[in-house]
């Protein structure tokens, strides 16, 4: 009896190692990506489609992906994690795509690492931004990323934050989630790297609807600049309790307040700083005004301002054209030769030079985005403007 | 001194909000003995609505009417395809069940329609804020529990000196008889459904240049609107309305001097406290059941 559940056991595990190595082996010329396209975030998930859509259909032209025309697929996960994972197995083992982009929350990113790396399809996020999703600690790893790491945000923000500070005081302001609770650590940390503690961090629930007693305590810790790591809706509520507390601090944000605070604020939103890693807005050179003007033409967009996640739309722009080079690199559509392959691609793109994409040697350069591409915007009458090209720029 | 004095401001303001939601489940549950868990969401409609009239070009008196009309007409519809038929049941768990569904459902719509950002709803309550012995606060924010108080003088006034207000009242304390009196029971209760709607989306209004608009306003504070009806005792109109300032300001305070995290925890642990010692709520009166 023993050796007879032995045997079916064994034909079992031979059946499902053929199937899988099946799997594996017939990867087909498309890209996959889970991201929010329904939900309060569906506005990420948009600009993911409009940059990956673009750069496919650019591949496309010269001829596509090792003689074969690319695919894109893009699957909503509405922000939830378990939607995320279900995504990412159905691009890999149903649609079996060569690579997969990521979407626009760190927690379904975060979920993600554990089967991408299990299943070993290569996965570039292009906005989710958590530390923790691609520097995993695995080897090999399957998780890169072609967007802003919030470590590298944070030291950014810290950076510019006591560049600005009067007093040497920085407050922080981070929201109760994944991204906002993986952020403090990150930003303690850019703090010691200075010599320095934050004088206050306060959190808040996603809906709170007055902050006036965390902006209180802020003031009275004596800060002169708040860093906020919040969403459009939650730093509009922060920026009115500063109002009605009157406290005005130096506001720096991250790019959760990219979308419509100067909508939601008005003219409290006024010289808020915000990171991006690209902006359509403000004056265009030629490649930002190619991007736009085939945006403009697809999409049906009239003003640059209707893209509420420039960001988005160009890094996941470059990340399908890295792949594709990677590709081509590889001469296969497997998915370690891909992966292997794209620690050795260099190329010129929207948002940054990458020389080389990654480094295999230097677990943090699984982040293709450099901190010096980093980019600061400001809010001035309801626009985000490059702060360069504002009065705000000139007082820096 | 004047931290304080922010507190009961803040805490005034989003208590306000809280009682004008559960103001809404106190109609309901008077005239039905059943609430409509979709509530939080009649305050989304009234706003969603008046946000995409503004957008259309609707000047804002007539878009915030459109969004108070919406509301009431949603409010009429839900009682007669989602309440009415499972009133007479044995158990609430239908009611309960096909108002929740109706609000996710309505929510999710609203996202499709409106998109995932919030919107703000102009208003000139909120252009500057006024300081009160050094605390600030926005006039709309002022005018909300205002609007709390006028809203429980009218509902009495409307209960003691109108006919359609006493109907209500007749079939609250018994239907059949009041059916035997040749009051339209059905009528009575879809009214009070309607008003309560109406309430709530004229709240979503007031409240939207306060919060900001989106399709997932209303689930949070439907919640605590409900927590706050049934600590002040759902029976009773001056009742939810004291326990929904209260509840705003003790948030507030445990905000100030605990944590934020701690608002949470600390207020529903007082409403299952104010439970355990006083089961119909704090002002309630104790419904006697004659078998």
């Amino acid at each position: 009896m023993g050796s007879r559940i032995g045997v079916g056991a064994g034909l079992a595990a031979v059946t499902m190692m053929s199937l899988l190595s099946a799997a594996v082996a017939e990867q087909m010329p498309c890209i996959g990506n889970s991201s929010a396209t329904t939900g309060p975030a569906a506005f990420g998930g948009q600009a993911i489609k409009m940059g990956a859509e673009i750069a496919v259909e650019e591949i496309n032209e010269k001829g596509g992906v090792l003689g074969k025309k690319l695919n894109f697929v893009q699957y909503d996960d509405a922000g939830a994690p378990p939607r995320g994972v279900d995504n990412t197995r159905r691009i890999a083992l149903a649609d079996k795509c060569i690579a997969m982009l990521g979407g626009y929350h760190s927690t379904v990113a975060v979920a993600q690492a554990e089967p991408v790396n299990e299943i070993g399809i290569p996965y570039v996020g292009v906005l989710a931004a958590n530390t923790k999703a691609i520097e995993n600690g695995r080897n090999p790893n399957f998780m890169f990323r072609v967007s802003a790491k919030d470590k590298w945000v944070a030291r950014y923000l810290v950076d510019q934050a006591l560049k600005v500070s009067k007093s040497g005081k920085v407050a922080f302001f981070y929201e109760n989630t994944g991204w906002g609770n993986g952020a403090i650590v990150d930003v303690k940390d850019a703090m010691a790297k200075k010599g320095k503690e934050l004088a206050a961090a306060e959190t808040f629930n996603w809906g709170d609807q007055d902050m006036s007693p965390q902006v209180i305590r802020a003031r009275d810790a004596g800060a002169d600049v708040a860093l906020l790591w919040a969403l459009d809706r939650e730093g509009n509520q922060i920026l009115r309790s500063m109002d009605k507390v009157g406290w005005k601090p130096t506001i720096i944000g991250a790019w959760g307040i990219a979308g419509n605070l100067g909508e939601l604020a008005g003219p409290l939103a006024n010289g808020v700083e915000v990171i991006q890693t690209y902006t359509f807005m403000g004056s265009m050179d030629a490649k930002k005004q190619a991007l736009w003007d085939k945006v403009k033409a697809k999409y049906g967009l009239k003003d640059p301002a209707e893209i509420k996640m420039g960001s988005g739309v160009a890094n996941a722009y470059d990340a399908v054209h890295i792949i594709a080079k990677a590709i081509e690199k590889a001469q296969s559509y497997d998915w370690e030769k891909v992966r292997q392959a794209l620690y050795t691609v260099n190329y010129d793109g929207l948002v940054a030079e990458y020389k080389p994409a990654f480094e295999a040697s230097d677990p943090e350069r699984q982040d293709a985005i450099l901190p010096k591409y980093y980019k600061l915007t400001v809010w001035v009458d309801g626009k985000l403007l490059p702060i360069e090209q504002t009065a705000y720029g000139k007082t820096n | 001194m004047t931290t304080t004095i922010q507190y009961m401001l803040s805490g005034l303001a989003i208590g306000g909000i809280y009682a004008l939601v559960a103001l809404g489940f106190h109609i309901m549950w008077s005239a039905a003995k059943a609430v409509n868990f979709a509530h939080g969401d009649t305050l989304m409609l009234g706003a969603v609505v008046a946000v995409i009239g503004v957008d259309q070009g609707v000047p804002l008196p007539l878009a915030c009417l459109l969004g108070i009309a919406a509301g009431g007409i949603f409010g009429i519809l839900l009682e007669r395809f989602a309440v009415r038929p499972f009133v007479g049941a044995a158990t609430s768990v239908g009611w309960m069940l096909t108002t929740l569904a109706v609000g996710v459902m309505t929510e999710a719509l609203a996202t499709l329609q409106f998109g995932g950002f919030s919107r703000p709803l102009p208003s000139p309550g909120v252009t500057g804020a006024v300081h009160i012995l050094g605390a600030g606060v926005y006039p709309q924010e002022l005018f909300i529990p205002v609007f709390a108080v006028v809203v429980v003088v009218g509902l009495k006034l409307l209960q003691r000196h109108t006919l359609v207000g006493r109907a209500m009242q007749a079939v609250a304390h018994n239907k059949q008889a009041a059916a035997l009196m040749g009051i339209n029971v059905n009528r009575i209760t879809a009214l009070s459904f309607g008003l309560a709607s109406l309430f709530g989306a004229a709240a979503g209004i007031l409240v939207a240049p306060v919060i900001q608009v989106s399709a997932s306003m209303g689930a949070i504070l439907g919640l605590k609107g409900f927590a706050v009806a049934i600590i002040g005792g759902i029976t009773s109109a001056p009742g939810v309305v004291i326990a929904g300032f209260a509840f705003g300001v003790m948030e507030k305070f445990v905000e100030g001097y605990v944590s934020t995290a701690a608002r949470e925890i600390v207020g529903f642990s007082v409403m299952v406290l104010v439970l355990l010692a006083f089961p119909q709520g704090l002002f309630g009166k104790r419904e006697v059941l004659k078998v």
